[in-house]
């Protein structure tokens, strides 16, 4: 079947979209947060026919919750926690109950004010979950470990960089891969207690910023930064820190990319220039012999025709903010206040 | 407020319409009742405040306020910024329509995006019957209706204006158009016609509205379904209904591929309805009024539309079969004719703005149009995106009374205010961006002046704000945000991000600022702000001089910590000789190489001592004599170890 792409207005600029995950059946539901408006607010989505008898469906608000700021991230510590992220320096983690979806999300442990700049407030820009702990970031150039189950701040690494940042990555349970608005990288190893970097590259020598950084699902030391340029680089962290590839993909910064959860040969990113791509990843990862005879699966891209990138959408004339793909289904939310879902997908 | 712009509005109308539009508001606050000064705020917005030009010596005790007054914009509302946001992608897509379009014609392309519009509203109109049909407040509901009303009618406006100004209608002859037109806006009796034809009994006349429908049919152009209907009459057998039926079946049906001229379909349309005439003379309809009547309608007799006009609401729905039954290939600018006789069939009917419309796009006045649709409430919505469609198809031509042409003047005119009017919302300002950038030069030059004053909050949004900016080459905008972001951080004492937004704007002043603020920080506590971004600022730092000399200054002390002594001394003497350095630092400068001068090895040639000497007396106030003492012992001990043998200078 054909890609089906359908938009809905939903006068909001989105900035994050995330499906919530069933377990026996398709995925119907997902939330949004929105940024860049007077009132912000976190809602939760259902996809629904409005006559019984028609294919088409279309999303219907089921709950909202004003945030004070912009909404800057959205991430799961389970199945049905989200923990959210917003500019005024907030952290919440909510819960959605999973029979009653329109019933208001639940707050259960809220960190205010965790990034700040003493008294002037400072946006927390991304977070990270693994396992139900949470990394945070702002613009502080903070890093905060959270404790998901129990609601603590188990670290604090304060100045961790003299920029703000951007970007972080759970690569490992105890490792994290931070980016700053100048495009250096820092890895941190959270069982060190010095407050130092374990190692730090530059992303490209362009000064611009990290704006989302990835690591494959199934080789935890390949990681993918996306710049503001557009550009998209892959690290193998375990030979050195030049990237192994730096690509000239977007006409205008990466906001964010995905691994298909089911196929991780399929990337997914999308951008400021309003393009939403699939990429295949497989030319990327054959087998072959390093020069010091090691096994590397990861191919540095000599050969850039190999790269099989699709448009999934005609490009929109604004920023796609973000996506969240779910087998066949690709949800995304762009500024220019819509909603598109994207059905029939292959992975 | 009602701000319009366009010129010839005041001069055609004068002093007296410009007196009208006043309206005059009392400031509800005690603090105003003396004076009162207002000043502009960014967009159409301003501020009244309570200001006196003499300064009293005793505080008053009235609490002073200052009121912000702002337009009420309609299409804020969340239903309406859907239409706002959607029409948008379709106004750029049009813009790139019409850039194609000048080498080559695009006329199916226009036309498609003619009818996406009206799609848009559409759906716009969805949506606001659906809030109205839940909204339990009276007041909301009200306005929502009304806002309903309001869409209608640029719907329909829309519409006509696509058949008549965007659609290239073969051969010009718009009868069909006009009578889907017709029927598509002003259904009238469809759902009777539709019942009754449905249940097919003889003997239908019972029904109360069977004539009125039978009529609406005719008067619609939908003769067959009339004749369909008149089969269900008790009497159809007579010979009176085989009459009509006749006259209705034999009827000639223009059409530009029949193959037949406009010549020839005169002659034998005229020679029907003398036919219709000869047989109305006769009176064989006497003793059936209501077929008499239906015979007048179809020989088109000015008296018997003028005899039904009392059941419909409006002319329009009497205009299509007006004009199949008088001059069925009338061109479009025979339409006013036709337009002004339907007008005129009720005179005592109120003139309504959609009639004005109507009447002013029929007689082909578009100026008319455009002034007229300019006092629909809808902020300019339907003026702009009308007048641009209507201009990029090469239909519009609209000359001042000097006999210039304005046209695209007041189209660019139209798009800039609607633009500016969305440039102020908080979250559809690169909306309003886009609108602005579509009329170069004056639209980016008010562009640089908004975007420079949106408040920026975060950096997320000052990246966003810079990625436009940078899409429509506006690099001032991008220096400024840049700038103003970097001065921010450093007034906060951020170096780091001072730097790296200062590198960003490429503004050397502001980079030299944070360079400085960062090396007095260091002279005051002795800890090196930013170093991640010092070793790894690259290129950025040939920005400034002070920024260059306070990298390699951060290179030093990573030299020296790497134990790299040697270099370490290398890089401090340039840096002494140089003559960068501020002359705060060169206390912190002459003192670092103390630990140099003492270290076990000697690192400082003979030559390096000299130039350190040097700049020791040549900064004589730069150190307190103690210091200077300890500095010229631990000199003249290094002079003393490398006069035996040298440091090797060249060595790397």
């Amino acid at each position: 079947m054909p890609l089906e792409v359908q938009g809905t207005f939903v006068s909001q600029k989105i900035n994050k979209i995330r499906w919530i995950p069933e377990e026996y059946e398709e995925t119907k539901c997902f939330f949004t947060g929105s940024w860049d408006d007077e009132f912000n607010s976190i809602k939760v989505w259902t996809l629904e026919s409005p006559h019984e008898d028609e294919e088409i469906e279309y999303p219907r608000a089921l709950s909202e919750l004003p945030v004070d700021g912009d909404v800057t991230e959205i991430k799961f510590t389970e199945k049905n926690k989200i923990v959210v992220s917003t500019s005024n320096g907030d952290v919440r983690l909510l819960e959605i109950s999973a029979y009653e979806m329109q019933t208001p999300l639940r707050e259960i442990y809220s960190w205010k004010k965790l990034h700040n700049f003493g008294i002037d407030p400072c946006s927390c820009t991304s977070l990270d979950t693994i396992d139900g702990d949470i990394v945070t970031i702002g613009e502080d150039g903070n890093i905060n470990i959270l404790n998901g189950r129990r609601g603590e701040i188990t670290r604090t690494i304060n100045g961790a960089d003299s920029c703000s940042l951007h970007s972080v990555c759970f690569f490992k349970h105890s490792e994290i891969i931070t980016g700053n608005v100048r495009g250096h990288m820092k890895i941190w190893d959270l069982r060190i207690n010095n407050n130092k970097p374990a190692a730090s590259f530059l992303l490209a020598g362009d000064e611009m910023a990290a704006t989302c950084i990835l690591n494959h699902p199934t080789q935890p030391h390949i990681v993918l930064a996306g710049s503001e340029s557009g550009s998209l680089a892959i690290w193998d962290l375990r030979v050195n820190s030049f990237p192994t590839s730096l690509l000239n993909a977007h006409a205008a910064g990466v906001t964010e990319m995905h691994f298909h959860p089911e196929n991780p040969q399929k990337l997914l990113t999308c951008s400021v220039s309003g393009e939403i791509w699939d990429w295949n990843m497989e030319a990327m990862t054959k087998s072959s012999k390093g020069p010091d005879n090691q096994i590397t699966t990861w191919m540095p891209l000599e050969d850039k025709n190999a790269m099989m990138v699709n448009s999934l959408m005609p490009t929109l004339h604004k920023p796609i903010n973000t996506l969240h793909c779910d087998k066949g289904k690709i949800i995304c939310g762009a500024d220019n206040e819509a909603v598109y879902l994207i059905k029939n997908f292959k992975y | 407020m009602n701000i319009s712009n366009l010129g010839s509005n005041s001069s055609r109308s004068g002093i007296s319409e410009s007196q009208k539009n006043v309206k005059t508001f009392i400031l509800p606050e005690k603090c105003f009742e003396r004076y009162a000064a207002c000043t502009w705020r960014r967009g159409n917005k301003f501020s009244i405040y309570p200001r006196s030009q003499k300064t009293s010596s005793s505080p008053s005790n009235i609490d002073n306020k200052i009121l912000d007054v702002r337009q009420e914009v309609l299409l804020f509302i969340p239903i309406l910024r859907k239409l706002v946001n959607e029409s948008n992608g379709t106004y750029l897509s049009l813009q790139k329509a019409a850039e194609a379009a000048k080498t080559s014609d695009n006329h199916v392309e226009f036309l498609k995006l003619s009818r996406q519009y009206r799609s848009i509203i559409r759906v716009c109109i969805e949506g606001l019957q659906e809030a109205a049909s839940k909204e339990t407040n009276g007041i909301e509901k009200n306005s929502l209706l009304s806002y309903i009303t309001i869409f209608y009618s640029i719907e329909c406006i829309w519409h006509l204006c696509e058949i008549l100004y965007i659609d290239n209608i073969p051969g010009d002859i718009v009868l069909p158009y006009l009578l889907e037109w017709v029927r598509f806006h002003f259904p009238c009796h469809e759902q009777t016609a539709a019942q009754l034809l449905e249940a097919c009994e003889r003997g239908s006349e019972d029904h109360p509205e069977y004539w009125d429908t039978v009529v609406g049919m005719v008067v619609q152009g939908r003769v067959d379904v009339a004749r369909a209907l008149l089969k269900l009459h008790s009497l159809t057998d007579s010979n009176e209904f085989k009459l009509l039926d006749n006259s209705l079946r034999s009827m000639p049906v223009y059409s530009v591929y029949g193959g037949i001229s406009t010549g020839e379909f005169t002659v034998s349309w005229k020679h029907w309805q003398a036919e219709c005439r000869s047989k109305l003379g006769s009176r064989v309809l006497a003793s059936q009024p209501k077929l008499e009547l239906i015979m007048k309608l179809i020989i088109g007799d000015y008296s018997a539309f003028e005899s039904i006009r009392e059941k419909y609401t409006s002319w329009f729905d009497l205009l299509g079969g007006w004009v199949m039954f008088t001059a069925p290939w009338s061109r479009r600018h025979a339409l006013g004719a036709a337009a002004a006789a339907c007008a005129g069939m009720r005179p005592a009917a109120g003139r309504t703005p959609l009639d004005a419309m109507a009447r002013a796009l029929m007689d082909g006045d578009l100026h008319q149009v455009i002034h007229e649709i300019q006092q629909i409430s809808d902020n300019g919505w339907f003026a702009t995106h009308l007048t641009d469609i209507l201009y990029h198809c090469g239909k519009l031509e609209i000359m001042d009374k000097h006999q210039t042409n304005v046209t695209s003047r007041l189209r660019d005119s139209l798009i800039l205010e609607y633009g500016c009017l969305l440039m102020e919302h908080p979250s559809l300002w690169p909306v309003g961006l886009s609108y602005l950038a579509s009329c170069p030069p004056e639209g980016l030059r008010r562009a640089e002046l908004v975007l420079e004053r949106i408040p920026v909050q975060t950096e997320a949004k000052a990246m966003r704000v810079v990625a436009e900016a940078k899409k429509y080459g506006l690099l001032g905008v991008v220096q400024s945000v840049c700038t103003c972001m970097g001065a921010r951080h450093l007034s906060s004492g951020r170096v780091g991000s001072a730097l790296a937004w200062a590198v960003r704007a490429r503004n050397s002043a502001l980079c030299a600022r944070a360079a400085d603020s960062a090396l007095r920080a260091y002279c005051a506590s002795g800890v090196l702000p930013a170093v991640d971004f010092l070793l790894t600022a690259g290129s950025a730092m040939l920005l400034c001089d002070t920024l260059l000399f306070l990298g390699k200054y951060c290179d030093f002390h990573r030299m020296y910590k790497n134990r790299e002594f040697k270099k370490a001394a290398k890089l401090l003497v340039s840096l002494l000789t140089s003559k960068i350095a501020p002359d705060y630092f060169w206390e912190t400068l002459l003192l670092d190489t103390l630990p140099l001068l003492e270290s076990d090895e000697p690192v400082f040639s003979s030559d390096d001592t000299f130039e350190i000497m040097l700049c020791l007396e040549l900064k004589p106030l730069s150190l307190t004599q103690e210091k200077a003492d300890l500095l010229r012992l631990a000199l003249t001990r290094n002079l003393a170890r490398t006069s035996l043998s040298d440091v090797d200078s060249g060595g790397e």
